[in-house]
This record gives structure tokens, C-alpha cells and sequence, in this order.
């Protein structure tokens, strides 16, 4: 068998697992416990010792502040989390990264020695700051190659990888302690795609915890006369306490049809003791069960799916144990279920296996082989290959290239015997492809032989190489598109979701307005966003390149043109580069990469303001009699009554409550835009009709076949857009096909005369007034003189000078490109 | 850098990959696994691709965004359409010296993206 040996670790919010695959069989590592599950506590005592999971569990009750949980939710954030008793604070990742590190000494017991690589899992809406702390976790706790993969495709992986060939779509529904993802994906001839993600970072088994710990405390105030507020910080001790109570409960209630909660001592008249049945259990999770159907019927819809187009549904996370559960999602999806899977350890599991497809070999790498001059090679072919006859590509390197005892023919020669390649002639640069044949579904070992000129057999390091066949997935895809702010508050996308990391981008952009060389007060601001919004402002701000006029070797005029590069490592990292050619400096320093902050003023700052847009809202939708919208503001009342609940609750010192206040004002923000884009609906269709013949008009006159058919299927889209009242796809379209048809109309002789008339007349706006007068004077000449191409750059040289709408600019976390 | 209108041309990903419009989706994994690994093994003849403006630099990048978007179905059929209007542009080429043997080639029915990358194939 085949000595690799390759690491997944799950980082849960709750319970964190590690998984081990050689190449055969994938199997979970037993912490000292001898469970597969670590509970993500970290309890630092009085004296600064650290201790992790089912040992830091035990101090919940007895020292409550001594221990820690939930920081993957605090990860890429600036919250400090106390240790009181030790006088310490550690960053979120610190934390991680002892949980990291206790899971790592435990892989080490099973398998002997400690892993020096390991794929972690993330959720798959992670952002890039949390995906950043993740990575910078693992590297703390000695790991020194981690790649990240995404929860979901993990889970994916675990389930389908010794699938017979299949081809279709499956869900994975993954619901964990704190968040709730949900993810298409698709499979076809053993590879697996990624389609779309969805869900909710802020929705997890603790919300159903939460959900009780609400009904008990409202029992307890109508039967006992017992107030306890969850945003007293006086009470926290005692909530603390009530909700783990409840959460045994409720974990019991997966085995059993009634439980009872018994908290002695906490009431003022003694024990608190109650009885909770699955009835109960039910009614109280309903609408949050609700709550992820609904994210995945709209995942469905979006991707124009049926519940029956789905071949697959796993389920994955510690609440979908609750049959409850189980059969409540089944039923309202109307998707079977996959049965076979632990919804515990599946991510560990799929992360062990993608390991091994990026040939991430967990042992120390070996020390220089000691038997004797063989030839060395270098081999290059897919850890785990969904194609049954892959490519083994390799290179003989070393100096002396020719002659007796250097490899001149190649062959690969499959362990079982059954398969061997043709002698293969080294190419002109020493190097070989060789196609290989797999077995299914199995490690395959192949031995490379080697024979000089004379066919003497040559030793050749290494000598073998294994290729294991089943469900690959070739590259890590991003989860979020990634793009730039400009000044119009759009998004120069650079990722697309799906695209394959690491990438790199080049876009060339224009300033907006002239930066001092030497000034303190002149900045140009490179806002990066991340989100799949079509306006910047709703997007999240993920990292700013700033350009100071203090750093600036010259001055940069507006309109002058900046070289953005923007790269993505495997793991999510991300990088910029900023080339300003005129003066021929470079920047690369991102300003920030952090989770914004949710203080409580900003908070409370954005919560009015969303309060006042809802107001003003309704009353255009009052005076529109818009019934519709009216009852869709209604609906975001409840949303809208959350935030103030969490914001309260983040007053009283609950960070992860904040977090997640500003994620719903964000949610409500975008909805708000919806309803917007439905009040300004006619608009937008009579403006859309209009686009479609004018385009309609030029494309006739002087488009060419290819473009004509691009029109018809935007036109198509458009159409559909407007029978699914889709402004935002119904724009998208639209401008396609606008694109288009401007395109052709700029073939036409009159069109850049135009354009330029139109350019000019707005000219006395420009930043810089002389430049754009001397512009227009050129223009004129040209106009007469009949030089269209002349014209032409000026018109395009006059629209960078033209200035950006002030309101959209700082909407665009006032971004300086255009 | 080159301009957009440029890149649409010369960064097709058929023209990348060196395949053919039509090709099936394990070709176009084979293909780019397959250039992925010589280009990690710095083989010179997977660093330059066809293009029918000349040819031009291949990079790991450009191979995996290439993948990206042949697996996307609704972007693939845009590209569809530019890499067969310029493949009667593209289409003679100057083989190079094959790497693979022939034998191979034949086995794996593979021939339109190993023709298109400039190897020789019966
Ligand atoms: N048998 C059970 N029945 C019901 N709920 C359970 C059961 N076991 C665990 N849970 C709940 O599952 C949650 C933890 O789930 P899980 O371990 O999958 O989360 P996680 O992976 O740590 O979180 P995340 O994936 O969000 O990072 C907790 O809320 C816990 O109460
Ligand atoms: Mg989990």
C-alpha cells in the first residue's frame, strides 16, 4: 500500500474533529478521551495554563469565566476575548490555534508522527479576513502547509467520493452549532462542481438553544415571578449556566421523546425543574428549521432547480441528529434523504480526503535518500483523479542529461500487474507524458522504471508513485466574488465565484480626481469588496490599498490610469498591487483586512439610518398604493425588531451579537434595494424596452451574425427577467444587450460626432477644466478635419476627465477609480 | 497588458487548452491537469499556446481560469462561439516533436487536444 498519509481537521464553532486518509480508508482520530469529537472550549487557568476540549468542558459549570468557546466566530475580528482569573486576553485565533494544536498532538498519537501539513475546514461563507485567520491560526500551531477547504464540499466529498459514477446535482445542508450553510453542487463523470452556495453565518444549533432558553426564562417569569434578562450583564452568569442545561436537553430529545431540565439551587426558592418534550422542542424550532428551508428553496430557484432535480441530500452538523429535524426538512424540501454518512465527523472526513487530492502528504518530508546514485526525477500527476487514465507528467533533472547509466526511456508499470506503459523516449528537455491506467475506486501504484542507452536498467528516485481514483475536485474554489469599488458605487468584479484559487487579475482603472505628490490631505482609495451585490455599497469591505500624496513620487492627475492586480493564494490570502505608469511607482500595502468592527455606536448609527429609509419607504409606497410592498415592509419588521434585540444584547457585552446585528442590517439594507428596484419597476421596464430597440436598431444596420445572436439570447433573458419581475437580472441583461448595440452604433459615421457634442457639453464639469477645454478644441478640429479616430480618443479622453456622482462615491467607501 | 478586446481573442480558453470547441469535459480536465503538471515541471513546449494573433505566454493561471469557464455551461458557449469563428485563422499550425508516443495518443482518442497543443499525432 501506498505510505502517504493525509490530515483533515474540521475547526467547528462547537465540536472540532480530525480525520486521517491513506489512500484506502479515511478514519477518524480519537482525542485522549478516546472520542472523535473535541469540544471547541479553551479554559486558561489562574495560573496560565491552557487546557482544551472535554477537560475545558468540565470547568463550564464550576469556573465559568476560566473557559472559552464559540471564537470561530470571532475570527478575523479585532474582539479580544479575558481570561480574568490569568489576567490574559488572547486574539480569537490564538485560541484556535491551541485547539489546533491539541488536535495536531492527537493525530500525532494515532499515527506517529506530528502532521506537518493538514487541510482545515471553513465555512463556505467565510470572508477572506476570517479565511485569513484561519490560516494564521493553523500556522501558530506548527502546521506548516494547511490548505483550507470549504465545509460543504468536504461533507460532499465524504459522501459521494467511492460513488458509482453519477451525474446530477446534490445539496449538502449543513447546520452547526453557529452557522448554517447550504450548497449545491454537481457532479458529472466523477468530477464534482461547485454551483452556489447559501446560508446564514449567524443560524445555528445555538439558536435553537437560545429559541428555549427564551421559553424558559418566560415560564419561569409567568410560574416563579423570576426575572432573568439575557442583556443584564449581571445575569450572564446564571443564562450561561440555564443554556447549557438546555442544550443537554435538547440533545437529548434526538434519543428521547421527553427530557427534563433540572437546574438546582436556581431559583431564589430553590431548584428550577421541567419537563420538555419533542412537541415542545418542535413548535420552538419550526420557524428556524423553516428558516433554512426556506435559503434552500431559494438556493434552488435561483440556480431554476426543482426539489426533484436533486439526487442528493446530505445531511451534515450536530442539529440535523434531531429527527425532528430530519424529517421536517425532508418533507418541506421534498428531497430524500442520504442516510449512510456521521453528520459529525463528515467534514473532518472530506477535508482528510481533499488532502490527498492536492497531494498534501502529511509525514515530515523524507531526508535525502541514502540508496545510492539514482537518477532524480520529477513527477507531477493528480493525488486523486476522477479520470481513469490521467496524465503522469516528469522530468529527469540533474546535470549530465545523456550517456551511459542516464535514463533515456521511461515506463510505468501498474503494482497489480495488470497494466504497464510503452517504453517512452525522453523528449529533447528530458521530460515525459505518459498516460496511465486506473482501477476504479482504488489507490493505484505504479513503479517507474528507467533504461540507458545500452537498455541497461537505470535506479531512478522515486521509484513509484500513487494515483488514487475516485470523486476529485481539482482546484478550491472562491465562495464570494471578489472585486474593486469605483467611484459610480459599481464593482469591477476581478473573481468570480467559482473561479479556481489561486488567481490573479489585471484591470486597468482611471482616478477620479488629482492626487498631490507631498500632501498629507490627498489620498486615493483602493476599496477591494466582497459579495455578489451589483453595487459596491451593499457589498462587504474586505481590505482598502491606500495611496498617500505624502508617498506619491509625482503628482497623479485625475483621469490618470492605474494598474490594479489583485491575487488569491490557495488558501484564500489575498494580495493587491496598485501601478501607477505615469510616474511609474508601485503600492502594495492593503490598509486593513479585518472583519469591519460593530461598535456600539456604529451600530446604532446604521440602525437609524436603515430606520429612516424604511419610513420614507413606505411612505412612497403609501402614496404609490403599492399593497404589495407595503406587505413586504411589514414583513421586515420581525428582521428589523431582531437587530434592535441583538443590538441590546451586544450592549451587554455579547461581541458575536453585534456581529451578527450588523450582518441583518446589511440583509435589510439589500432588501430595502429590492423594494426599491420595485417601486421604480415601470420605470425600469419602460426604460428597458426602450434600451432593447434602440439596440434592436444598430444591431440591424451594423451588427454581424455572432452579435445578433448574443442580442437574442439578452433579449431572451430580458424578456424572462420581466415575466419574474427580476430587476436586478432584467438590468444585467439589459446592459448586455445595450453593450452590444452600442457597439454596433459606434460603427455608424455620425456616432463618435455625437458622442462627442454630448462629451463636450458636460466639459465645463471635469476636475480638470483646462485640460478638458484643450480636449474639446482638439475635438473640433478633428470634427471638421473628418479624423474620426482622432476623435475618438478624445471622446474617450474627455469621459475619464468627467466627474464621478459625489453621493455614489462615498456610497462606494469613496473609492478614487473609475 | 494586453487590451479586452485583444484578450477575448487571445485568451479564449480553447485557445489556452488547446482544445477544440466541441470537446467533452474530461478532455478539458485531462488537458488542463495535464499542462498544469509540465508547466509545474517547467516543460518548454506547454509554455507557449496558438492564439490567431501569434502566439502567446501560458501561465498556471491562465490554464485554471481557462477550466473555470469551460465548466461554466452559459460562459462556455460564449467562448463556443468566438474559438470557431478564429479557428480557420488558427487551425494550421507547425507541429513540434511529440513528447508522447504516438501509441498513446491513439489509445486515449485523445487527438484533438494534443493536435492542438502542436504535437504530432497519426
Ligand atoms: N444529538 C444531537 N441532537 C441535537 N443537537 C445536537 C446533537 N449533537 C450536537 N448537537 C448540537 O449541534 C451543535 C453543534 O453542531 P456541530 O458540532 O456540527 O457544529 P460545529 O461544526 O461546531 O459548528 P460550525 O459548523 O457552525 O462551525 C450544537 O448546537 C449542539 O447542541
Ligand atoms: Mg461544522
Amino acid at each position: 500500500m501506498t505510505d502517504a498519509l493525509y490530515v483533515g481537521i474540521d475547526l467547528g464553532t462547537t465540536n472540532s474533529a480530525a480525520a486521517v486518509f491513506d489512500g484506502d480508508r479515511v478514519e477518524s482520530v480519537r482525542n485522549s478521551q478516546g472520542t472523535a469529537l473535541t469540544p471547541s472550549l479553551v479554559r486558561v487557568d489562574g495560573s496560565g495554563r491552557v487546557t482544551i476540549g472535554h477537560r475545558a468542558r468540565r470547568f463550564l459549570a464550576l469556573d465559568p469565566t476560566s473557559v472559552r468557546g464559540e471564537f470561530k466566530r470571532l475570527m478575523g475580528t479585532r474582539e479580544q476575548l479575558d481570561f480574568p482569573a490569568a489576567g490574559l486576553h488572547r486574539r480569537p485565533e490564538e485560541l484556535a490555534a491551541e485547539l489546533l494544536r491539541s488536535l495536531r498532538h492527537d493525530i500525532e498519537t494515532q499515527i506517529g508522527v506530528a502532521p506537518r501539513c493538514a487541510v482545515i475546514s471553513v465555512p463556505a461563507l467565510f470572508e477572506l479576513p476570517q479565511v485569513a485567520a484561519t490560516r494564521e491560526a493553523a500556522t501558530l500551531a506548527g502546521f506548516e502547509v494547511v490548505e483550507l477547504i470549504q465545509e460543504p464540499v468536504a461533507s460532499a466529498l465524504a459522501s459521494g467520493w467511492r460513488a458509482d459514477d453519477s451525474s446530477g446535482h446534490w445539496m449538502v445542508y449543513d447546520l452547526g452549532g453557529g452557522t448554517f450553510d447550504v450548497s449545491l453542487l454537481e457532479t458529472q463523470g466523477g468530477f464534482l462542481n461547485v454551483v452556489a452556495h447559501g446560508g446564514d453565518n449567524f443560524l445555528g444549533g445555538r439558536d435553537l438553544d437560545w429559541a428555549i432558553v427564551d421559553w424558559v426564562l418566560a415560564r419561569m417569569e409567568a410560574e416563579h415571578g423570576v426575572t432573568l434578562s439575557r442583556e443584564e450583564p449581571g445575569d450572564a452568569p446564571a443564562i450561561r449556566r440555564l443554556k447549557s442545561a438546555v442544550e443537554d436537553v435538547k440533545i437529548e430529545l434526538s434519543a428521547a421523546a421527553d427530557a427534563s431540565l433540572l437546574l438546582p439551587g436556581f431559583l431564589p426558592s430553590g431548584h428550577l425543574e421541567l419537563t420538555v418534550t419533542r412537541a415542545d422542542l418542535e413548535r420552538l424550532c419550526a420557524p428556524l428549521i423553516d428558516r433554512t428551508v426556506e435559503i434552500c428553496q431559494r438556493l434552488l430557484a435561483e440556480h431554476r432547480l426543482r426539489p426533484a432535480d436533486i439526487e442528493r441530500l446530505v445531511l451534515v452538523g450536530g442539529p440535523t441528529a434531531m429527527p425532528l429535524l430530519r424529517e421536517r426538512v425532508a418533507a418541506r424540501l421534498g428531497v430524500p434523504l442520504q442516510r449512510e454518512l456521521d453528520p459529525m465527523t463528515a467534514v473532518a472526513h472530506g477535508a482528510a480526503l481533499y488532502a490527498a487530492s492536492a497531494g498534501l502528504d502529511a509525514r515530515p518530508r523524507a531526508a535525502n535518500d541514502a540508496r545510492g546514485p539514482a537518477a532524480k526525477l520529477w513527477l507531477r500527476h493528480p493525488a486523486v483523479s476522477a479520470d481513469l487514465k490521467p496524465h503522469v507528467v516528469g522530468k529527469v533533472t540533474g546535470a549530465a542529461q545523456q550517456g551511459k547509466g542516464v535514463p533515456e526511456t521511461i515506463r510505468l508499470r501498474r503494482k497489480d500487474g495488470r497494466w504497464e506503459s510503452a517504453w517512452t523516449d525522453l523528449n529533447h528537455e528530458a521530460g515525459f507524458i505518459i498516460g496511465v491506467e486506473l482501477e476504479p475506486r482504488r489507490p493505484n501504484v505504479f513503479e517507474v522504471l528507467a533504461r540507458d542507452p545500452d537498455g541497461a536498467p537505470v535506479p531512478v528516485q522515486p521509484d513509484q508513485l500513487t494515483i488514487v481514483q475516485g470523486m476529485s475536485l481539482s482546484d478550491p474554489p472562491l465562495s464570494r466574488r471578489i472585486g474593486v469599488a469605483l467611484a459610480s458605487d459599481k464593482v469591477q468584479v476581478y473573481f468570480d465565484r467559482g473561479e479556481p484559487l489561486p488567481a490573479r487579475r489585471t484591470f486597468r482603472h482611471h482616478t477620479v480626481e488629482t492626487v498631490a505628490a507631498g500632501s498629507d490631505d490627498c489620498l486615493l482609495k483602493i476599496p477591494i469588496v466582497q459579495g455578489e451585490f451589483e453595487r459596491a455599497h451593499l457589498c462587504r469591505l474586505v481590505g482598502t490599498l491606500e495611496i498617500r500624496g505624502r508617498e506619491l513620487k509625482g503628482t497623479v492627475p485625475a483621469g490618470a490610469p492605474v494598474e490594479l492586480t489583485l491575487e488569491l493564494d490557495r488558501g484564500g490570502n489575498l494580495s493587491a498591487r496598485a501601478l501607477l505608469p505615469d510616474i511609474d511607482q508601485v503600492f502594495e500595502e492593503i490598509a486593513h483586512l479585518l472583519v469591519p468592527e460593530a461598535s456600539h455606536a456604529s451600530l446604532t448609527a446604521s440602525f437609524s439610518a436603515t430606520e429612516r429609509r424604511l419610513q420614507a419607504m413606505r411612505t412612497r409606497a403609501f402614496r404609490g398604493r403599492l399593497g404589495e410592498v407595503i406587505e413586504q415592509l411589514d414583513a421586515l419588521v420581525d428582521t428589523y425588531k431582531a437587530v434592535e434585540r441583538d443590538i441590546a444584547a451586544a450592549a451587554g457585552g455579547d461581541a458575536d451579537a453585534g456581529l451578527k446585528a450588523r450582518r441583518t442590517l446589511l440583509e435589510l439594507d439589500a432588501q430595502l434595494e429590492r423594494l426599491e428596484g420595485q417601486v421604480e419597476w415601470p420605470e425600469l421596464k419602460e426604460e428597458a424596452r426602450w434600451k432593447l430597440a434602440w439596440s434592436s436598431h444598430w444591431l440591424e444596420k451594423y451588427g454581424n451574425d455572432h452579435e445578433n445572436r448574443l442580442f437574442e439570447e439578452a433579449a431572451a433573458g430580458a424578456d424572462r427577467a420581466e415575466r419574474e419581475q427580476d430587476a436586478v437580472e432584467l438590468e444585467r441583461q439589459i446592459s448586455m444587450a445595450y453593450d452590444l448595440g452600442f457597439n454596433a452604433f459606434l460603427r455608424d459615421p455620425e456616432a463618435w460626432p455625437a458622442l462627442f457634442e454630448n462629451a463636450a457639453a458636460e466639459a465645463d464639469r471635469a476636475h480638470d477644466l483646462p485640460r478638458a477645454h484643450a480636449l474639446v478644441d482638439e475635438g473640433r478640429a478633428a470634427v471638421r478635419a473628418g479624423d474620426r479616430r482622432k476623435l475618438e480618443r478624445v471622446v474617450r479622453k474627455l469621459w475619464t476627465l468627467l466627474p464621478a456622482e459625489a453621493r455614489q462615491r462615498q456610497r462606494a467607501f469613496q473609492s478614487g477609480l473609475r | 497588458m494586453e487590451p479586452p478586446h485583444i484578450a477575448r481573442i487571445t485568451q479564449n480558453p480553447f485557445h489556452v487548452l488547446g482544445l477544440r470547441p466541441g470537446c467533452s469535459r474530461a478532455e478539458l480536465e485531462r488537458a488542463g491537469q495535464t499542462l498544469l503538471d509540465m508547466l509545474a515541471v517547467d516543460m518548454r513546449d506547454a509554455r507557449e499556446y496558438m492564439t490567431p494573433l501569434g502566439p502567446r505566454a501560458r501561465t498556471a493561471e491562465l490554464v485554471r481560469h481557462a477550466m473555470a469557464e469551460l465548466r461554466e455551461p452559459t460562459r462556455r458557449v460564449v467562448h463556443e462561439l468566438w474559438a470557431s469563428r478564429d479557428q480557420a485563422a488558427a487551425a494550421p499550425r507547425q507541429p513540434r516533436t511529440s513528447p508522447l508516443s504516438d501509441d498513446d495518443a491513439e489509445r486515449d482518442g485523445w487527438h484533438g487536444g494534443f493536435r492542438a497543443l502542436g504535437w504530432r499525432t497519426p
